[in-house]
Protein backbone atom coordinates (compact mmCIF):
# COMPACT_ATOMS: atom_id res chain seq x y z
CA UNK A 1 0.00 0.00 0.00
CA UNK A 2 1.10 3.57 -0.43
CA UNK A 3 1.79 5.43 2.50
CA UNK A 4 -0.65 8.80 2.00
CA UNK A 5 1.53 11.85 0.41
CA UNK A 6 3.22 13.54 3.28
CA UNK A 7 5.74 11.41 3.98
CA UNK A 8 7.51 8.70 1.94
CA UNK A 9 8.72 6.16 4.29
CA UNK A 10 7.94 5.48 7.69
CA UNK A 11 11.18 6.31 9.64
CA UNK A 12 14.24 6.55 7.71
CA UNK A 13 18.21 6.45 9.03
CA UNK A 14 19.32 4.44 11.70
CA UNK A 15 16.90 2.06 11.94
CA UNK A 16 16.66 -1.42 10.47
CA UNK A 17 13.21 -2.79 8.63
CA UNK A 18 11.76 -4.59 11.09
CA UNK A 19 9.29 -7.45 9.99
CA UNK A 20 6.82 -9.06 12.58
CA UNK A 21 6.13 -12.90 12.05
CA UNK A 22 2.74 -13.40 13.07
CA UNK A 23 0.59 -17.20 13.64
CA UNK A 24 -3.01 -16.66 15.01
CA UNK A 25 -5.42 -18.79 16.75
CA UNK A 26 -8.36 -18.93 19.15
CA UNK A 27 -9.06 -20.96 22.23
CA UNK A 28 -12.14 -21.88 24.35
CA UNK A 29 -12.83 -20.15 27.55
CA UNK A 30 -13.15 -23.17 29.14
CA UNK A 31 -9.74 -24.59 27.77
CA UNK A 32 -8.03 -21.23 29.16
CA UNK A 33 -6.18 -22.90 32.22
CA UNK A 34 -4.65 -25.77 30.38
CA UNK A 35 -3.40 -23.83 27.90
CA UNK A 36 -1.67 -21.64 30.33
CA UNK A 37 -0.52 -24.37 32.48
CA UNK A 38 1.08 -25.80 28.66
CA UNK A 39 2.44 -22.13 28.11
CA UNK A 40 4.12 -21.77 31.18
CA UNK A 41 5.94 -25.45 30.85
CA UNK A 42 7.04 -24.36 27.48
CA UNK A 43 7.84 -20.93 27.78
CA UNK A 44 10.97 -19.49 29.80
CA UNK A 45 10.88 -19.45 33.48
CA UNK A 46 9.21 -15.88 34.06
CA UNK A 47 6.32 -15.22 36.28
CA UNK A 48 3.42 -14.73 33.24
CA UNK A 49 2.43 -11.33 33.25
CA UNK A 50 -1.06 -10.47 32.80
CA UNK A 51 -1.98 -7.20 31.12
CA UNK A 52 -4.89 -5.05 30.60
CA UNK A 53 -4.85 -2.60 27.38
CA UNK A 54 -6.71 0.28 25.64
CA UNK A 55 -5.86 -0.28 21.69
CA UNK A 56 -7.18 2.62 19.19
CA UNK A 57 -7.34 2.69 15.75
CA UNK A 58 -6.81 5.66 13.83
CA UNK A 59 -7.39 5.83 10.23
CA UNK A 60 -6.16 8.40 7.40
CA UNK A 61 -7.84 8.29 4.11
CA UNK A 62 -5.87 9.01 1.59
CA UNK A 63 -7.23 10.02 -2.20
CA UNK A 64 -6.09 6.35 -3.59
CA UNK A 65 -7.95 2.95 -2.04
CA UNK A 66 -6.40 1.85 0.86
CA UNK A 67 -6.31 3.76 4.08
CA UNK A 68 -3.44 4.40 6.41
CA UNK A 69 -4.04 2.44 9.69
CA UNK A 70 -2.30 3.69 13.36
CA UNK A 71 -2.38 1.81 16.63
CA UNK A 72 -2.19 3.59 19.48
CA UNK A 73 -2.00 1.43 22.69
CA UNK A 74 -2.25 2.40 26.31
CA UNK A 75 -2.18 0.10 29.41
CA UNK A 76 -4.80 0.75 31.56
CA UNK A 77 -3.10 -1.49 34.12
CA UNK A 78 0.35 1.65 34.59
CA UNK A 79 -1.93 4.38 33.21
CA UNK A 80 1.56 6.71 33.41
CA UNK A 81 3.57 4.61 30.96
CA UNK A 82 3.92 6.19 27.70
CA UNK A 83 1.58 5.12 24.68
CA UNK A 84 2.61 2.80 22.20
CA UNK A 85 2.03 3.66 18.53
CA UNK A 86 2.62 0.74 15.68
CA UNK A 87 2.21 0.88 12.53
CA UNK A 88 1.39 -2.63 10.55
CA UNK A 89 2.10 -3.02 7.01
CA UNK A 90 0.55 -5.03 4.12
CA UNK A 91 1.37 -9.09 4.65
CA UNK A 92 4.20 -10.20 2.42
CA UNK A 93 3.03 -12.31 -0.51
CA UNK A 94 5.85 -14.24 -0.17
CA UNK A 95 6.32 -17.75 -1.17
CA UNK A 96 3.45 -19.75 -0.31
CA UNK A 97 5.52 -22.16 1.91
CA UNK A 98 6.72 -19.89 4.40
CA UNK A 99 4.71 -20.74 7.61
CA UNK A 100 4.02 -17.35 9.36
CA UNK A 101 2.25 -13.95 8.05
CA UNK A 102 5.24 -11.93 7.54
CA UNK A 103 4.26 -7.90 7.61
CA UNK A 104 6.42 -4.52 8.20
CA UNK A 105 6.09 -3.41 12.06
CA UNK A 106 7.28 0.07 12.97
CA UNK A 107 6.98 0.39 16.86
CA UNK A 108 7.24 3.82 18.57
CA UNK A 109 6.53 5.00 22.10
CA UNK A 110 5.11 8.49 22.98
CA UNK A 111 4.06 10.89 25.39
CA UNK A 112 0.27 10.85 26.36
CA UNK A 113 -0.83 13.42 23.86
CA UNK A 114 -1.10 10.92 20.75
CA UNK A 115 -4.65 10.91 20.55
CA UNK A 116 -4.80 14.71 20.27
CA UNK A 117 -1.96 14.89 18.18
CA UNK A 118 -2.99 12.25 15.59
CA UNK A 119 -6.45 14.05 15.08
CA UNK A 120 -4.65 16.91 14.68
CA UNK A 121 -2.87 15.33 12.08
CA UNK A 122 -5.89 14.55 10.58
CA UNK A 123 -6.62 10.93 11.79
CA UNK A 124 -10.09 9.46 12.36
CA UNK A 125 -10.46 7.45 15.12
CA UNK A 126 -11.86 3.91 13.55
CA UNK A 127 -12.13 1.78 16.08
CA UNK A 128 -11.55 0.93 19.68
CA UNK A 129 -11.38 -2.23 21.80
CA UNK A 130 -10.07 -3.65 25.06
CA UNK A 131 -7.66 -6.44 25.50
CA UNK A 132 -6.60 -8.15 28.69
CA UNK A 133 -4.97 -11.31 28.64
CA UNK A 134 -1.75 -12.88 29.38
CA UNK A 135 1.83 -12.82 27.54
CA UNK A 136 4.55 -15.40 27.57
CA UNK A 137 7.91 -15.27 26.14
CA UNK A 138 10.23 -17.57 24.45
CA UNK A 139 13.52 -16.29 23.28
CA UNK A 140 12.60 -14.31 20.37
CA UNK A 141 8.96 -15.49 20.75
CA UNK A 142 6.10 -14.26 22.24
CA UNK A 143 2.87 -15.33 22.63
CA UNK A 144 -0.16 -13.48 23.62
CA UNK A 145 -2.97 -14.82 24.78
CA UNK A 146 -6.11 -11.93 25.18
CA UNK A 147 -9.54 -11.79 25.44
CA UNK A 148 -11.04 -8.52 23.47
CA UNK A 149 -13.66 -5.90 25.08
CA UNK A 150 -16.18 -4.48 22.80
CA UNK A 151 -15.96 -0.63 24.18
CA UNK A 152 -19.38 0.40 24.20
CA UNK A 153 -19.45 3.65 24.75
CA UNK A 154 -16.67 5.39 23.42
CA UNK A 155 -14.09 6.43 25.48
CA UNK A 156 -15.36 4.52 28.69
CA UNK A 157 -13.18 1.54 29.39
CA UNK A 158 -15.27 0.34 32.13
CA UNK A 159 -17.66 -0.47 30.50
CA UNK A 160 -17.19 -3.50 28.05
CA UNK A 161 -18.61 -6.66 26.79
CA UNK A 162 -16.40 -9.56 25.52
CA UNK A 163 -16.31 -10.14 22.31
CA UNK A 164 -16.77 -13.88 21.84
CA UNK A 165 -16.23 -16.63 23.91
CA UNK A 166 -12.95 -16.91 23.06
CA UNK A 167 -9.54 -15.82 23.74
CA UNK A 168 -7.27 -15.03 21.51
CA UNK A 169 -3.91 -16.40 20.52
CA UNK A 170 -1.18 -14.77 18.62
CA UNK A 171 2.74 -15.97 18.28
CA UNK A 172 5.16 -13.29 17.31
CA UNK A 173 8.31 -12.36 16.24
CA UNK A 174 9.69 -9.20 15.55
CA UNK A 175 13.11 -9.58 13.30
CA UNK A 176 14.94 -8.59 10.49
CA UNK A 177 13.31 -9.08 7.01
CA UNK A 178 14.70 -12.54 5.40
CA UNK A 179 15.11 -14.69 8.06
CA UNK A 180 12.97 -17.49 7.08
CA UNK A 181 14.23 -19.79 9.87
CA UNK A 182 12.36 -18.15 11.92
CA UNK A 183 9.12 -18.89 10.65
CA UNK A 184 10.56 -22.51 11.57
CA UNK A 185 10.74 -21.97 14.47
CA UNK A 186 7.32 -20.41 15.37
CA UNK A 187 5.71 -23.49 13.71
CA UNK A 188 7.52 -25.80 15.62
CA UNK A 189 6.67 -24.08 18.88
CA UNK A 190 2.92 -24.22 17.07
CA UNK A 191 3.26 -27.32 16.94
CA UNK A 192 3.59 -28.26 21.11
CA UNK A 193 0.29 -26.34 21.49
CA UNK A 194 -1.89 -28.37 19.02
CA UNK A 195 -4.60 -29.52 20.10
CA UNK A 196 -5.42 -27.30 22.44
CA UNK A 197 -4.48 -24.14 19.71
CA UNK A 198 -4.68 -24.68 16.05
CA UNK A 199 -2.02 -21.72 15.41
CA UNK A 200 -2.10 -20.79 11.62
CA UNK A 201 -1.18 -17.99 9.27
CA UNK A 202 -4.63 -16.34 8.58
CA UNK A 203 -4.50 -13.70 5.90
CA UNK A 204 -6.54 -10.71 7.27
CA UNK A 205 -7.84 -9.55 3.93
CA UNK A 206 -10.14 -13.12 3.38
CA UNK A 207 -12.00 -11.84 5.64
CA UNK A 208 -12.90 -8.19 5.10
CA UNK B 1 6.63 -90.43 55.36
CA UNK B 2 6.73 -88.67 58.52
CA UNK B 3 9.88 -87.91 57.65
CA UNK B 4 9.31 -86.33 54.65
CA UNK B 5 7.05 -84.44 55.76
CA UNK B 6 8.95 -82.86 58.53
CA UNK B 7 11.48 -82.48 55.94
CA UNK B 8 8.80 -80.30 53.71
CA UNK B 9 7.54 -78.43 56.31
CA UNK B 10 10.84 -77.62 56.99
CA UNK B 11 12.38 -76.56 53.72
CA UNK B 12 9.35 -74.74 52.96
CA UNK B 13 9.36 -72.64 56.10
CA UNK B 14 12.86 -71.91 55.41
CA UNK B 15 11.91 -70.41 52.08
CA UNK B 16 9.09 -68.63 53.63
CA UNK B 17 11.16 -67.16 55.86
CA UNK B 18 13.93 -66.21 53.61
CA UNK B 19 11.15 -64.67 51.06
CA UNK B 20 9.50 -62.73 53.67
CA UNK B 21 12.84 -61.31 54.86
CA UNK B 22 13.46 -60.05 51.45
CA UNK B 23 9.97 -58.26 51.70
CA UNK B 24 10.75 -57.11 54.64
CA UNK B 25 14.28 -55.17 53.63
CA UNK B 26 12.05 -54.12 50.02
CA UNK B 27 9.86 -52.31 52.63
CA UNK B 28 12.48 -51.16 55.01
CA UNK B 29 14.20 -49.50 51.72
CA UNK B 30 11.22 -47.64 50.67
CA UNK B 31 9.94 -46.57 53.63
CA UNK B 32 13.16 -44.82 54.51
CA UNK B 33 13.15 -43.57 50.42
CA UNK B 34 9.42 -41.98 51.63
CA UNK B 35 10.86 -40.34 54.84
CA UNK B 36 14.16 -39.09 54.21
CA UNK B 37 14.21 -38.38 50.07
CA UNK B 38 10.81 -37.35 49.34
CA UNK B 39 11.52 -34.81 47.52
CA UNK B 40 14.15 -35.87 45.05
CA UNK B 41 11.61 -38.90 44.45
CA UNK B 42 9.92 -39.37 41.07
CA UNK B 43 6.69 -41.38 40.54
CA UNK B 44 8.23 -43.77 38.32
CA UNK B 45 10.39 -44.90 41.53
CA UNK B 46 7.96 -44.96 43.56
CA UNK B 47 5.76 -47.03 41.29
CA UNK B 48 8.93 -49.40 40.81
CA UNK B 49 9.13 -49.77 44.28
CA UNK B 50 5.30 -50.71 44.60
CA UNK B 51 6.25 -53.36 41.71
CA UNK B 52 8.95 -54.85 43.48
CA UNK B 53 6.79 -55.11 46.77
CA UNK B 54 3.62 -56.87 44.37
CA UNK B 55 6.28 -59.17 42.87
CA UNK B 56 7.37 -60.49 45.99
CA UNK B 57 4.12 -60.77 47.55
CA UNK B 58 3.24 -62.60 44.76
CA UNK B 59 6.15 -65.42 45.27
CA UNK B 60 5.09 -65.89 49.08
CA UNK B 61 1.77 -67.10 47.12
CA UNK B 62 3.01 -68.65 45.20
CA UNK B 63 5.10 -70.31 47.96
CA UNK B 64 1.99 -70.83 49.98
CA UNK B 65 0.30 -72.65 46.65
CA UNK B 66 2.67 -74.88 46.07
CA UNK B 67 2.03 -78.28 46.14
CA UNK B 68 5.57 -78.93 47.82
CA UNK B 69 4.22 -77.30 50.73
CA UNK B 70 2.40 -78.73 53.48
CA UNK B 71 -1.04 -77.42 54.44
CA UNK B 72 0.12 -75.10 57.05
CA UNK B 73 -3.24 -75.48 58.61
CA UNK B 74 -2.72 -78.72 60.38
CA UNK B 75 0.20 -77.21 62.37
CA UNK B 76 -0.10 -76.07 65.85
CA UNK B 77 2.49 -73.57 67.18
CA UNK B 78 2.17 -74.34 71.32
CA UNK B 79 4.24 -72.02 73.61
CA UNK B 80 6.00 -74.13 75.92
CA UNK B 81 7.69 -71.93 78.32
CA UNK B 82 7.04 -68.26 78.85
CA UNK B 83 9.00 -65.88 81.28
CA UNK B 84 8.97 -62.33 81.68
CA UNK B 85 12.53 -62.17 81.07
CA UNK B 86 14.51 -60.65 78.26
CA UNK B 87 15.74 -62.77 76.13
CA UNK B 88 18.82 -62.24 74.34
CA UNK B 89 18.73 -64.89 71.14
CA UNK B 90 15.04 -63.84 70.66
CA UNK B 91 16.16 -59.67 71.04
CA UNK B 92 18.46 -61.12 68.43
CA UNK B 93 16.53 -62.89 65.82
CA UNK B 94 14.11 -60.05 65.66
CA UNK B 95 16.19 -56.88 65.95
CA UNK B 96 14.98 -55.78 69.46
CA UNK B 97 11.42 -56.09 68.21
CA UNK B 98 10.61 -58.83 70.33
CA UNK B 99 12.97 -58.94 73.50
CA UNK B 100 11.09 -60.66 75.89
CA UNK B 101 8.61 -63.55 75.16
CA UNK B 102 5.46 -62.68 77.23
CA UNK B 103 2.32 -63.43 78.01
CA UNK B 104 1.68 -59.98 75.83
CA UNK B 105 3.14 -61.04 72.61
CA UNK B 106 1.59 -64.18 72.69
CA UNK B 107 -1.94 -63.40 71.66
CA UNK B 108 -0.43 -61.15 69.08
CA UNK B 109 1.99 -62.70 67.40
CA UNK B 110 0.89 -66.31 67.39
CA UNK B 111 -2.65 -65.88 66.83
CA UNK B 112 -4.79 -67.57 64.10
CA UNK B 113 -8.03 -65.96 63.80
CA UNK B 114 -8.00 -63.28 61.44
CA UNK B 115 -8.96 -59.92 62.70
CA UNK B 116 -13.06 -59.23 63.33
CA UNK B 117 -13.45 -57.12 60.85
CA UNK B 118 -11.84 -59.56 57.85
CA UNK B 119 -13.81 -62.81 59.94
CA UNK B 120 -17.19 -60.35 59.07
CA UNK B 121 -16.22 -59.70 55.53
CA UNK B 122 -15.61 -63.81 54.92
CA UNK B 123 -18.31 -64.74 56.35
CA UNK B 124 -20.60 -62.20 54.41
CA UNK B 125 -18.49 -63.51 50.97
CA UNK B 126 -18.85 -67.41 51.67
CA UNK B 127 -22.68 -66.60 52.40
CA UNK B 128 -23.04 -65.00 49.18
CA UNK B 129 -21.30 -67.48 47.14
CA UNK B 130 -23.30 -69.85 48.68
CA UNK B 131 -26.75 -68.21 47.62
CA UNK B 132 -26.20 -67.68 44.55
CA UNK B 133 -25.68 -70.61 43.15
CA UNK B 134 -23.05 -72.63 41.00
CA UNK B 135 -24.19 -71.92 37.20
CA UNK B 136 -24.37 -68.46 38.48
CA UNK B 137 -21.43 -68.13 39.85
CA UNK B 138 -20.10 -69.76 36.92
CA UNK B 139 -21.34 -67.08 34.63
CA UNK B 140 -20.11 -64.18 36.50
CA UNK B 141 -16.89 -65.72 36.15
CA UNK B 142 -16.74 -66.45 32.51
CA UNK B 143 -17.70 -62.68 31.74
CA UNK B 144 -14.63 -61.51 34.30
CA UNK B 145 -12.59 -63.25 32.50
CA UNK B 146 -13.96 -62.03 28.89
CA UNK B 147 -13.35 -58.93 30.09
CA UNK B 148 -10.34 -59.13 31.45
CA UNK B 149 -8.65 -61.14 28.10
CA UNK B 150 -10.31 -58.71 25.80
CA UNK B 151 -8.48 -55.29 28.35
CA UNK B 152 -5.99 -57.24 27.71
CA UNK B 153 -5.64 -57.50 24.19
CA UNK B 154 -6.59 -53.98 24.20
CA UNK B 155 -3.46 -52.84 25.99
CA UNK B 156 -1.25 -55.21 24.07
CA UNK B 157 -1.82 -54.71 20.48
CA UNK B 158 -1.59 -51.14 19.50
CA UNK B 159 -3.81 -50.14 17.01
CA UNK B 160 -4.39 -47.50 14.22
CA UNK B 161 -8.28 -47.69 15.25
CA UNK B 162 -7.65 -46.87 18.54
CA UNK B 163 -5.91 -43.17 17.29
CA UNK B 164 -9.67 -42.68 15.51
CA UNK B 165 -11.74 -43.58 18.59
CA UNK B 166 -9.62 -41.19 20.70
CA UNK B 167 -9.78 -38.85 18.36
CA UNK B 168 -13.82 -39.11 18.41
CA UNK B 169 -13.93 -39.49 21.68
CA UNK B 170 -11.93 -35.51 22.14
CA UNK B 171 -14.35 -33.79 19.71
CA UNK B 172 -16.71 -33.96 22.48
CA UNK B 173 -14.73 -31.24 23.99
CA UNK B 174 -13.33 -29.32 21.67
CA UNK B 175 -10.61 -26.67 22.84
CA UNK B 176 -11.59 -23.99 20.17
CA UNK B 177 -13.86 -22.58 17.75
CA UNK B 178 -12.70 -22.12 14.62
CA UNK B 179 -15.30 -19.51 13.72
CA UNK B 180 -14.44 -17.84 17.10
CA UNK B 181 -10.97 -17.50 15.34
CA UNK B 182 -11.73 -15.95 12.46
CA UNK B 183 -13.96 -13.14 14.09
CA UNK B 184 -11.58 -12.20 16.54
CA UNK B 185 -8.82 -12.15 13.87
CA UNK B 186 -10.72 -10.27 11.98
CA UNK B 187 -11.49 -7.49 15.03
CA UNK B 188 -8.00 -7.22 15.58
CA UNK B 189 -7.24 -6.76 11.97
CA UNK B 190 -9.85 -4.30 10.65
CA UNK B 191 -12.50 -3.73 13.27
CA UNK B 192 -14.74 -6.14 11.61
CA UNK B 193 -17.45 -6.63 14.74
CA UNK B 194 -16.14 -3.27 16.88
CA UNK B 195 -18.20 0.00 16.70
CA UNK B 196 -17.19 2.11 14.58
CA UNK B 197 -16.51 5.38 15.76
CA UNK B 198 -18.20 8.74 14.11
CA UNK B 199 -16.70 12.32 14.88
CA UNK B 200 -18.88 14.21 17.37
CA UNK B 201 -22.73 14.46 15.65
CA UNK B 202 -26.00 13.68 17.17
CA UNK B 203 -25.14 10.95 19.97
CA UNK B 204 -27.65 7.96 20.04
CA UNK B 205 -28.02 6.14 23.15
CA UNK B 206 -25.74 3.06 23.06
CA UNK B 207 -26.94 -0.32 22.48
CA UNK B 208 -24.63 -3.08 22.83
CA UNK B 209 -24.42 -5.02 19.18
CA UNK B 210 -26.42 -7.92 19.47
CA UNK B 211 -26.13 -9.62 15.66
CA UNK B 212 -26.39 -7.77 12.42
CA UNK B 213 -28.94 -4.87 13.01
CA UNK B 214 -29.35 -3.13 9.63
CA UNK B 215 -30.27 0.20 9.91
CA UNK B 216 -33.54 0.94 8.73
CA UNK B 217 -32.88 3.70 6.13
CA UNK B 218 -30.01 5.33 7.53
CA UNK B 219 -29.68 8.54 7.08
CA UNK B 220 -26.87 8.87 4.17
CA UNK B 221 -26.32 11.90 1.86
CA UNK B 222 -24.62 11.69 -1.25
CA UNK B 223 -23.29 14.63 -2.44
CA UNK B 224 -21.91 14.39 -5.70
CA UNK B 225 -20.37 18.23 -6.95
CA UNK B 226 -20.20 17.60 -10.70
CA UNK B 227 -16.98 19.32 -12.05
CA UNK B 228 -18.82 21.23 -14.74
CA UNK B 229 -20.92 23.29 -12.31
CA UNK B 230 -17.73 25.55 -11.33
CA UNK B 231 -18.17 25.49 -8.43
CA UNK B 232 -15.74 25.77 -5.94
CA UNK B 233 -13.75 22.27 -4.51
CA UNK B 234 -17.15 20.56 -3.09
CA UNK B 235 -17.52 18.90 0.31
CA UNK B 236 -18.61 15.66 0.77
CA UNK B 237 -21.96 15.30 2.73
CA UNK B 238 -22.11 15.32 6.55
CA UNK B 239 -21.18 11.64 7.99
CA UNK B 240 -24.22 10.13 9.09
CA UNK B 241 -24.34 9.58 12.45
CA UNK B 242 -24.01 5.27 12.56
CA UNK B 243 -25.51 3.84 16.01
CA UNK B 244 -22.89 2.67 18.49
CA UNK B 245 -22.73 -1.15 18.88
CA UNK B 246 -23.83 -1.41 15.53
CA UNK B 247 -21.12 -4.43 13.65
CA UNK B 248 -19.69 -2.70 11.12
CA UNK B 249 -20.91 -4.68 8.36
CA UNK B 250 -22.52 -1.68 6.56
CA UNK B 251 -20.15 -0.47 3.70
CA UNK B 252 -19.69 3.12 4.00
CA UNK B 253 -21.64 4.94 1.94
CA UNK B 254 -20.41 8.01 1.84
CA UNK B 255 -18.96 9.82 -1.22
CA UNK B 256 -16.62 12.08 -0.68
CA UNK B 257 -15.65 13.98 -3.32
CA UNK B 258 -12.76 16.53 -2.46
CA UNK B 259 -11.09 18.29 -5.27
CA UNK B 260 -8.11 20.02 -5.41
CA UNK B 261 -8.62 23.62 -6.60
CA UNK B 262 -6.59 22.93 -9.89
CA UNK B 263 -6.96 25.70 -12.62
CA UNK B 264 -9.73 24.15 -13.62
CA UNK B 265 -12.03 24.89 -10.94
CA UNK B 266 -11.00 28.54 -10.63
CA UNK B 267 -13.63 29.99 -9.39
CA UNK B 268 -13.35 32.93 -11.78
CA UNK B 269 -14.31 31.27 -14.85
CA UNK B 270 -11.43 32.56 -17.66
Amino acid sequence: MEAPPVTVMPVTGGTINMMEYLLQGSVLDQALDSLLHRLRGLCDNIEPESFADYELVYLLKGQQGNPFLLRARRSMMHPTAPWHLRYLGQPEVGDKSRHALVRNCVDVATSHSLPEFLNEMGFRLDHEFVAKGHIFRKGALKVVVSKLFRVLVPGNTENTEPLSLSYLVELSVLAPAGQDNVSEEMRNFAEQLKPLVHLEKIDPKRHM
Amino acid sequence: MQQREEKQLEASIDSLISRVAQLKNSLHNFIFKLENEYDRLTWPSVLDNFALLSGQLNTINKLLKNEKTPSLRNQVIIPLLLSQDRDEELAKLTELRVPVFSHEIVPDHLRTKPDPEVEEQEKHLSAEAARIGLDVAQKQIQALNKICSNLLEKLNNPREDRETESAAARQNKPFFNPADTTALVAAVGFGKGLAKCRPPGPVAPGQPGQGPIMAGGPSLQQVAVSGSSNQQAAIGGPVPPQQPGQPGKMPSNIKTNIKSASASMHPYNR
